[in-house]
């Protein structure tokens, strides 16, 4: 039996001040640096003329699959975004992540309100 | 006279003034009995003591004159069939001589002077050869990643093509050297030498060869003995010293000789030793470095592969991991069991997953494991020592963690007691006497990224018989099962361990492993490993000597 999991996409919707990524399939090994390079050309307004966006939102509604690598891509991110100040939002959660985020003590790191200064990162309360 | 349509074989006496008189290409006439008719301004250059009257034999080459008799015997009739046509040497020069019979037994020869085209064909010929040896020593070459075997090749085929013996030097440690000589009879020696390369000339340039220095040519007089094969027949003749460039550093060098008995090497043949020494010096400098490689992994693994696990001090420790990749033995998971010095002390177990694989994964848990070893004496307070490793592994450039479960492990008369932390881990398991699977109440956040990290540890007591498991998610994320897809899970993880209250450690790690791994099926899979911590059955106290309190055996 050849397991076919579903392809990693990420979908991009632009709005007037907050930005959607659609994370699909497996964030892993493989994939984590393309979610981080393209939350990064967000951030830094490269492919946007008006600048960065104050929220970004990460939708995982089809995430397949998420692993270390993964998460260190996450926690990444959020580093970029609290630098740039913009409010991070990991939406439709499914357990798998959930799951991963509460068992390292991740959770309430990346949930958190965005802090503004580049401050010590604290950690989750979990 | 018309000469268009006169004869080659024309009557005698005219034909010195028939038009091939003046041709540009050498024509003699001679008649049945071997003597010179007549010949033209050409042919007087070829062969100066040639005049009419003379005998073929005494003006002529040898191949000529038999050729002669052999086409004009006396009394010979027209031949039927064309005369053939016969090639020799005049001079330094070669010619073809063709035959045409006169009626009355006279025959014209009309020499074609094909020096030019059979030298053309000998250097054709020659380089055709060339560009066998090069492309027979490529293959050879290419077909093995041994320093040792390319040095072998490299001498055969040089002894074999290029000279009658040849010694590959290898740049040396300080004075020793290592040599590898081939002579004529093909038989490779190796041989290290203790020598002074410089009092060989051209030899010291010729190692350093990077920029390359050309080919040079040597005196004999001047080889030391140690650079000639031992079974060189007869004195050193000449000898040609050519540089091996490998990739940016000089692979070495190659001597090539002769005895004196034969010819010196020529220019085209030093040419051509300095195409095959660029082949063959890529061929061992791409070897050495392989070697290299494969010895800096073979370090690395050893420091880094987890070590085996037995009893201490009356505890059980099993342990087995699987890497993920089958060319990588060491990933991203490991784990450790630090014994105390004795049975009143606690051992430290820890086990972790550093995110990531390959050599960066490898590089980490290496650096956690050596931390971890430096920090044992702290090892009583879990928070401190986490808070100590995590501020070591912290750095601004990347987000790359590690979780780890830690216990402190210690012997309380039969039963086992462990101090045990998690820090962003799966919480270990714990089995039962009766087969109730347990959770150990810990939890903590990963190590490497936060500035502040916190932890709480949980105290487990083990009655004989009783483990707790650590594991990897490599066990509980193992995809595969019917269908194909599914992960092996933590409820599938509780119920098999269920199934292995009181059996012993070894036994219970690799029932674990075997089940994830036919769950895997021929799927790929993350790193897996797993630790058990047993309360033996059983156990005993039994003084050993008379200085230490004893020790507990299973």
């Amino acid at each position: 039996m050849t397991p076919n999991p579903p392809p990693f996409t990420l979908t991009v919707e632009t709005h007037a001040s907050w930005c959607v990524v659609r994370v699909a399939g497996d964030l892993d090994y493989e994939t984590c640096d393309e979610l981080v390079d393209t939350v990064v050309a967000r951030l830094t307004g490269c492919s946007d003329l008006d600048g960065p966006p104050s929220d970004l939102r990460l939708n995982f509604a089809e995430l397949h699959s998420v692993d270390s690598m993964g998460l260190s891509a996450l926690l990444m991110i959020r580093r970029r975004t609290d630098r740039a100040g913009v409010r991070l939002h990991l939406d439709e959660r499914p357990g798998v992540l959930e799951r991963l985020l509460d068992m390292t003590g991740t959770l309430g790191y990346l949930t958190a309100p965005c802090r503004h200064a580049a401050g010590h990162e604290r950690p989750g309360t979990g | 006279m018309d000469t268009t349509n006169q004869s080659p074989a024309g009557p005698r006496g005219v034909l010195v003034d028939a038009s091939w008189g003046t041709a540009p290409c050498p024509v003699v006439v001679a008649d049945s009995t071997g003597r010179v008719v007549e010949l033209n301004t050409a042919a007087r250059f070829v062969f100066p003591d040639a005049v009419p009257g003379a005998r073929l034999g005494e003006v002529a080459p040898g191949w000529f004159a038999e050729a002669h008799r052999r086409t004009a015997a006396p009394g010979a009739v027209l031949p039927v069939v064309p005369a053939r046509t016969t090639c020799g040497t005049v001079g330094d020069r070669t010619f073809e001589a063709h035959p045409s019979v006169a009626a009355d037994g006279d025959v014209v020869w009309w020499f074609v002077d094909h020096t030019d085209r059979r030298l053309a064909e000998e250097a054709l010929a020659g380089e055709r050869r060339r560009a066998a040896v090069l492309a027979g020593a490529f293959s050879a070459l290419l077909s093995s990643l041994n320093v040792e075997r390319c040095m072998e090749v490299t001498a055969r085929m040089a002894a074999e093509h290029l000279a009658e013996a040849a010694v590959v030097v290898a740049p040396g440690r300080g004075r020793a050297h290592s040599l590898t000589y081939c002579g004529p009879d093909g038989e490779v020696v190796h041989r290290m030498v203790q020598a002074d390369v410089e009092l060989m000339p051209g030899l010291g340039e010729a190692l350093r060869g990077f920029p390359p220095v050309p080919s040079r040519w040597i005196d004999p007089a001047a080889v030391p003995d140690w650079a000639v094969p031992p079974d060189l027949t007869g004195p050193v003749g000449s000898v040609v010293v050519t540089p091996l460039p490998g990739h940016g550093v000089p692979a070495g060098a190659l001597v090539l000789l002769r005895s004196g008995a034969t010819t010196a090497f020529t220019d085209d043949e030093e040419v051509f030793a300095r195409l095959f020494a660029a082949r063959a010096g890529a061929a061992i400098s791409a070897a050495r470095m392989y070697a290299e490689q494969a010895a800096v992994t073979t370090t690395l693994m050893r420091e880094l592969l987890p070590p085996q696990l037995h009893s201490v001090n009356g505890v059980d420790f099993a342990g087995a991991y699987r890497a993920s990749g089958q060319s990588e033995r060491v990933g991203g998971d490991f784990y450790d069991v630090h014994p105390a010095a004795d049975e009143g002390q606690e051992s430290l177990v820890v086990l972790g997953d550093v995110c990531g694989k390959g050599l960066e994964a490898a590089v980490l848990t290496g650096k956690i494991r050596n931390t971890l070893q430096a920090l044992l004496p702290l090892a009583d307070d879990h928070q401190r020592l986490l808070g100590l490793l995590n501020g070591s592994l912290i750095n601004s450039h990347h987000t790359r963690f590690a979780t780890l479960a830690l216990a402190s492990v210690s012997r309380r008369g039969s039963a086992v007691r462990l101090r045990v932390t998690s820090a962003g881990h799966q919480p270990p398991l714990i089995v039962r006497a009766d087969g109730l699977v347990e959770k150990a109440a810990t939890r903590g956040s990963l190590v490497g990224v936060f500035e502040d990290i916190t932890s709480t540890t949980a105290v487990v007591e083990l009655a004989p018989g009783e483990t707790c498991l650590f594991f990897t998610d490599g066990i509980t994320e193992a995809r595969g099962g019917p269908l194909g897809d599914e992960m092996f899970g933590l409820a599938r993880l509780e119920a098999t361990f269920a199934e292995c209250a009181g059996m012993p450690a070894e036994a219970i790690v690799e029932h674990i492993q075997m089940l994830a791994t036919q769950w895997l099926g021929g799927g790929s899979h993350d790193d897996m490993a797993v630790v058990a911590v047993s309360a033996p059955h059983h156990a005993h106290l039994s003084a050993v000597d008379g200085h230490t309190r004893g020790r507990y055996t299973a």
